[in-house]
């Protein structure tokens, strides 16, 4: 069956548990929080030291005394303005201090507003690389972190190995320009999107998080691929998304937000959380395999 | 010549121009300003020549970069910000010393200035003008004085560089120098001293 076939067979399959309450997207598709599931936040635009940084950051807080996730995906544009020691307290370690204190790890990527002395500071937990992956601390997830401002054959070389040598379940890769976005002041990165999508299809990534537009969008999946944008951690662009892309299948630009997601076996639930504690999207994605089949009892989106 | 090294330093545009020159004589760009700019060989292209003087400048600074690097203390991969930030003072401070008669266009010729004008000129007028230009002035700093050895300003942010922009202008050592705009001027940033190296005023097309 054809790739897009099996799309069609999909969406199908969703229409029909469209009336099965708690497992399509649309409605609020609660998080498992399983014991054994691997849960982590995904943000991204944040490091204002503004106020609706500080909201968005009491709702993680408040999130992770429910659903207590073990680290935190950052998408880039960690530290906006000046990067004085004085700013990462203020833009950083002050907001998320109940997360810290908790020990929960901040994997940080670079946006095009970060300085690279970043990749040294302890807490973004970057060993000083540019890029690099890690293996997540429960269920069978690697996470592979790249440098989108400058991508250099170097990396696109590391990348391919990385991706040819992993032999997890769920790749999940994540960095700052996205390959598709709806957002007015960026939008997609085709150029980025020529180099990495054809290495993400061969290698079968599985979800793909981005930044940059200060939106929160969701993309119909592409190739087989989930990708989203989760750029409006502490930045917004109000009604900064150009309507009718026929890739994107939800935006929200009203408001603040991060992303939390568990990963259970072959499933991928996510919440998007706005800084007054509203789930605005929310979905269940099935694992699919290196060619693009979906290896979950559940649809992909 | 390398092409392999070639096509790996410089951007898809320049690589063009590069390419064009190899295949034959005639080859020249067009209306570049040319000033004490060295003799041309024969059947050389003027663009190449200047970017290999480009190449062969910055090189040079990222050598000085990197023997002061080894005679300083070396930063923990596991740093508080207090840490980074003297580090990069004192390296700063160490590299102000060094070339402490640097002076702008030492590295930015103003042979390679023009040529700089000339790569973005094209990329604006092949581009969504007004967009690319918003992204640039986004978290722009604006009008500060720079100059060459200065530390970059502690209370402005560090403006956005469009990928774009950076395919189109020839490649840097990775983790040596970066370009980077204050209002209209193209800067060389050492990110780890945090200081200019050197600037191309006015390079934005208007």
């Amino acid at each position: 069956m054809l790739k897009s076939q099996r799309l069609v067979c999909s969406l199908a399959l969703a229409t029909v548990l469209l009336a099965r309450p708690g497992v399509w997207a649309g409605q609020t598709t609660a998080l498992p929080n399983r014991a054994e599931s691997l849960k982590f936040c995904v943000l991204g635009d944040f490091g204002t030291g503004e106020r609706p940084q500080y909201e968005l950051a009491e709702q993680m807080a408040a999130l992770h005394r429910k659903f207590p996730f073990q680290l935190v995906a950052l998408v880039g544009d960690n530290l906006y303005g000046s990067e004085r020691p004085q700013d990462f307290k203020k833009k950083f370690e002050t907001p998320y201090k109940p997360l810290l204190d908790a020990d929960v790890k901040f994997y940080a990527s670079l946006g095009n507003h970060d300085a690279r002395e970043q990749r040294y500071y302890k807490l973004f937990n970057m060993d000083g690389r540019l890029y690099y992956s890690f293996k997540a601390p429960k269920q069978d997830v690697r996470f592979i972190v790249l440098e989108s401002t400058y991508p250099e054959p170097e990396q696109i070389r590391w990348l391919e190995d990385t991706l040819q040598t992993s032999k997890e379940n769920w790749k999940i890769v994540y960095f700052h320009h996205p390959l598709y976005s709806s957002g007015g002041r960026h939008g997609s990165d085709l150029k980025l999107r020529e180099t990495l999508e054809p290495l993400f299809v061969k290698y079968g990534v599985n979800v793909v998080f981005t930044g940059h537009d200060h939106i929160y969008e969701r993309v119909k999946p592409q190739n087989g691929i989930h990708y989203f944008v989760a750029g409006s951690g502490g930045q917004l662009r109000e009604g900064g998304s150009e309507a009718n892309m026929p890739f994107s299948a939800k935006i929200v630009d009203k408001t603040q937000v991060f992303l939390a997601v568990e990963i259970f076996e072959n499933d991928m639930s996510f919440n998007a959380i706005s800084r007054t504690g509203q789930v605005v999207d929310s979905g269940l994605i099935g694992r699919q395999d290196t060619k693009g089949r979906a290896q979950s009892r559940s649809p992909g989106l | 010549m390398n092409l392999r090294l070639i096509r790996a330093s410089v951007g898809p545009a320049l690589f063009i121009v590069l390419a064009v020159a190899l295949c034959g004589p005639t080859a020249s760009s067009k209306g570049l300003p040319i000033q004490d700019q060295p003799a041309v060989k024969p059947g050389v292209n003027e663009d190449a020549q200047i970017l290999a003087d480009f190449k062969r400048r910055v090189d040079e600074y990222a050598a000085l970069h990197k023997k002061v690097e080894a005679s300083l203390p070396k930063l923990s991969k596991e740093a508080m910000p207090e840490e980074i930030d003297r580090h990069q003072r004192a390296f700063g401070a160490a590299i102000g010393s060094a070339r402490a008669a640097a002076a702008q266009g030492d590295i930015f010729t103003p042979q390679m200035q023009a040529l700089v004008k000339t790569l973005l000129q094209r990329l604006f007028a092949q581009s969504d003008r007004r967009k690319l230009r918003e992204s640039i002035m986004d978290e722009n700093p604006g009008n500060i004085r720079v100059t060459v050895n200065s530390r970059y300003p502690d209370t402005v942010p560090l403006a956005s560089m469009p990928a774009e922009v950076l395919r189109n202008l020839p490649q840097l050592p990775e983790e040596v120098v970066e370009y980077r705009f204050v209002s209209d001027t193209l800067i060389l940033l050492d990110p780890q001293a945090h200081i200019v190296v050197d600037f191309v005023p006015r390079a934005m097309p208007r």
